[in-house]
């Protein structure tokens, strides 16, 4: 009855009858895990609403929904970080209380989390028998365990040295690392949340393949992301979560983009990229021939109302040129030329002070002050112009802070709550907040919708073109071919620190591109 | 939707700082109510004088540390700097200076060794522990070599006479915290230059990429951390009459101990002036009362230890309940 209450709550989205999501939902006998009107209440606000799902054995369950949907709490739930304010979760036809994550680990349910949560100063080897030590007369069997980690590891078709430190490898790295770690162990069922958000293609391609065998071995595998065609790759099937409810779930083959994009956001998203052509204005910014850590010789121009996309695998030296434009990496040699003057950027402050702004790659590290409140963040650049006398005018600082949380559609109770507490896709309407706010004429977008789900995207592009039509240019740095393809008037394409490619009128195909970014 | 929207938590990050700051001065009270009902000696002015001076010193000095601990670092070296200030003024009024310029001059000298600390974290990368544990134990050997292990006495009255006043029925030396704390909290709470403590303490790299200068500030923090020991310093120099390097031996302890129990966390981002204020004279009247109530100094030690516990475990309570 519960599962078909909810799809009656499905208003407007979908016109799919109820007894087919029903039947997706209750399945056979052949069901490892089954929750039951779960429920996950903090305080006055309900994460999750009384919903129901139910997981095969040996098949892959993807889960969508857009930041904030209850995907997190769920996980939480399921690996026993967090207790159910109600309902029943059976594992086996038995139930379980599942109110520790020991508890889940014994039953065989195991996560990989967006955020590596490992020991950076331990190895490799060390990392994936963490717990699991084998030991002779209490003393650790370290050439041992390097060798079975080193099998394990080549077993599992991942190229990765056992024996290195967990620190020098990338974070894509890493993450393979934990999905190891996760797979060992009489592993049952696993987790993986946003698995491909720093995976380089190839790394993708290594943990696909991984999670089939682990389909193929009877584990079950959920899978939890934000990338369609990812989806559409490797699921059985499918469940849509929105506003902490379950809303239906899908067979794989009898539902599409367009189906799940509207169960999740319960309206039809007619253009993502939204994109207006702006007449060009003046030239706002150019290097010519700059180089630095990272990168060699790069020569673009950036002008007024114009989108410049900046597409190449994560390494291939977007990010450290962008950093050296805004002043936090030296150059060692080559020109910045501002409204055609040249300038010198030596420190991130004469960067904003001639209005360049940069939303950097990575929010929790180098975008956010997380644990200090969201109107701290958005007014941190502009400090110096919110003095009056020695002291803040405090009402100017609220008036800001309150006007960028409204304009931008920031979901928080207060510019007082922390930045902590936002999800992915408010945290990055803060980092763009603070920009807003300050007024800038180039930003510098670094993988602005990384983890941020669709929704959200939509809104950030809509925010571009505004951006444009006030008369300022966007450098868009992304991996996600789609995005700068659709949205870049000029568009560069990176590989090795060498900019290898460019076109402004979308003439050649993503393949073509693709292979230009890889070099093949 | 069957359920109804969800009320926000309107709760803020304010509320919860004032009331902490209203709990601590509420357990300050309580302990002065139970002291003078448990001793007639406790609510006297001489005693109640006598608390103020002894707790306005370690007061003073958890200020300065409470801005080193919002940028997620440590400053060891605050009671050292405390001794090695003691011998410097003695030293200087004694050779014949102007007290006032000996003043100014153990007050640069203190911002100077400040900037070094900030020189080996920003310049030579080492940890705030080690450059301020380092500072702790040579400035210690400094001032035993400038005085050959001995003590200087001060001889100008007037200078000794001071520490002894009260204006307004206030002792002197509790009127110093009042001129350290109002720029203080000024300069924390209202200034830009307090948001960008914060910031560098909650994240550098963030901080440095809206435009906040990382290694300026850091210079601000201990610069500031370490001219209020040397203002302490110069302080206890007045209340004992002289100068020794041994003077002011664990009271960095005291001042963390001070700046923990006022809210201020050790991982940055986290604190203010007036909680640091308050856990000093809290520390400040339990050591106090169990003086007046003759009890064995081992066990001030003891109560201390277990109210830092209790105290930061509430805390920690309150801010995980968010």
């Amino acid at each position: 009855m519960r599962g078909v209450s909810h799809l009656t709550d499905l208003s407007s989205g979908s016109a799919q009858p109820a007894s087919q999501g029903n039947a997706a939902t209750v399945g056979g006998d052949d069901i490892i895990l089954e929750l039951r009107d779960l429920e996950k209440r903090y305080g006055h606000i309900q994460a999750l609403k009384r919903s129901t799902l139910a997981f095969r054995r040996g098949e892959i369950h993807a889960i969508v929904g857009e930041n904030g949907a209850g995907k997190s709490t769920l996980i939480k739930l399921l690996t026993g970080v967090i207790r159910r304010s109600g309902g029943t979760i059976v594992w086996n036809g038995q139930e379980v209380d599942l109110s520790t994550p020991n508890e889940a680990i014994a039953l065989g349910i195991n996560a990989v989390h967006q955020e590596v949560v490992l020991c950076r100063h331990l190895s490799v080897a060390a990392n994936i028998f963490l717990g699991d030590e084998s030991t002779k007369f209490g003393l650790l069997q370290r050439r041992d365990m390097t060798r079975a980690a080193q099998k394990i590891l080549d077993d599992m078709g991942f190229s990765l040295p056992a024996d290195v430190i967990l620190d020098t490898l990338t974070i894509g790295q890493q993450q393979l690392v934990a999905t190891a770690r996760a797979s060992l162990r009489g592993t049952k069922f696993i987790i993986f949340d946003e698995p491909t958000a720093y995976l380089t293609r190839q790394e993708a391609t290594q943990l696909f393949a991984l999670i089939r065998r682990l389909k193929a071995e009877g584990v079950t595998v959920v899978y939890i992301s934000h990338r369609m065609e990812e989806v559409f790759e490797l699921a059985d099937r499918v469940s849509v979560l929105r506003d902490g409810t379950h809303v239906g779930t899908r067979n794989i083959d009898e539902t599409d983009d367009a189906e799940l994009v509207s169960l999740m956001i319960n309206r039809t998203l007619d253009q993502i990229y939204h994109k207006e052509q702006i007449p060009f204005g003046k030239t706002l910014l150019e290097t010519c021939n700059l180089s630095g850590k990272g990168f060699t010789d790069i020569s673009i121009t950036l002008r007024a109302g114009e989108i410049v996309g900046l597409y190449g695998l994560i390494g291939a030296g977007r990010s450290e040129f962008a950093l050296s434009v805004f002043g936090r990496n030296p150059k060692t040699s080559g020109d910045i030329l501002w409204k055609e003057q040249p300038v010198d950027i030596s420190n991130e402050r004469k960067a904003i002070d001639l209005g360049i702004a940069l939303a950097p790659e990575s929010r929790r590290d180098q975008g956010l002050n997380l644990n200090l409140p969201i109107g701290f963040n958005i007014n941190l650049p502009v400090y110096d112009q919110l003095m009056a006398g020695p002291i803040i005018d405090h009402g100017e600082e609220r008036r800001r802070a309150d006007q960028q949380i409204k304009d931008l559609g920031i979901k928080t109770p207060s510019r007082r709550s922390l930045a902590s507490s936002m999800s992915g896709g408010n945290q990055q309407k803060i980092v763009i907040g603070k920009w807003l706010n300050h007024g800038a004429e180039v930003f510098i977008f670094d993988e602005p919708t990384v983890g941020v789900d669709v929704g959200t995207k939509a809104e950030i592009y809509r925010l571009f073109a505004k951006l444009l039509k006030n008369g300022a240019g966007i450098i868009l740095i992304s991996s996600y071919l789609p995005e700068v393809y659709e949205l870049a008037d000029t568009l560069h394409v990176f590989r090795e620190g060498h900019l290898v490619g460019s076109q402004t009128d979308r003439e050649r195909s993503h393949e073509d591109i693709l292979a230009e970014a890889i070099g093949v | 939707m069957t359920t109804e929207i969800t009320p926000t938590t309107t709760k803020t990050r304010r509320n919860f700082s004032f009331l902490f700051a209203l709990t601590l001065v509420g357990l300050l009270v309580l302990i002065c109510v139970a002291l003078s009902i448990a001793t007639p000696n406790f609510a006297t002015g001489n005693n109640i004088s006598n608390l103020l001076r002894q707790g306005s010193m370690i007061a003073i000095l958890a200020i300065g540390q409470t801005f080193v601990i919002i940028t997620a670092g440590i400053d060891l070296s605050v009671g050292a700097i405390v001794g090695f200030s003691t011998v410097v003024v003695a030293g200087l009024i004694q050779s014949g200076m102007p007290v006032y310029l000996a003043i100014i001059i153990t007050l640069i000298m203190g911002l100077l060794i400040g900037f070094f600390h900030a020189f080996g974290i920003v310049k030579m990368g080492l940890p705030p522990f080690i450059i301020t544990l380092a500072t702790l134990t040579s400035l210690r050997g400094i001032g035993l070599l400038m005085t050959n292990g001995s003590t200087i006495n001060i001889t100008d009255a007037s200078f000794n006479q001071f520490s002894r006043e009260s204006f307004l029925g206030v002792p002197n030396l509790f009127w110093m915290v009042i001129i350290v704390a109002v720029p203080a909290f000024v300069f924390l709470h209202l200034s830009k230059w307090g948001r960008y403590l914060y910031a560098v303490g909650s994240n550098p790299e963030a901080a440095r990429l809206s435009g906040v200068s990382v290694p300026k500030m850091i210079y601000i923090a201990y610069g500031l951390s370490a001219m209020c020991a040397a203002i302490v310093g110069v302080m206890l120099a007045a209340r004992l009459g002289v100068g020794n390097a041994t003077q002011g031996e664990g009271w960095e302890l005291q001042a963390i101990a001070s700046s923990v129990i006022g809210g201020t966390s050790l991982f940055g981002a986290v604190g203010s002036v007036h909680g640091p204020l308050i856990g000093a004279f809290i520390l400040a009247t339990i050591s106090n009362g169990a003086n007046l109530l003759n009890v064995n100094s081992f066990w001030q030690r003891i109560i201390t230890g277990a109210l830092i516990i209790i105290i930061v475990f509430f805390d920690q309570l309150r801010r995980r309940n968010r």
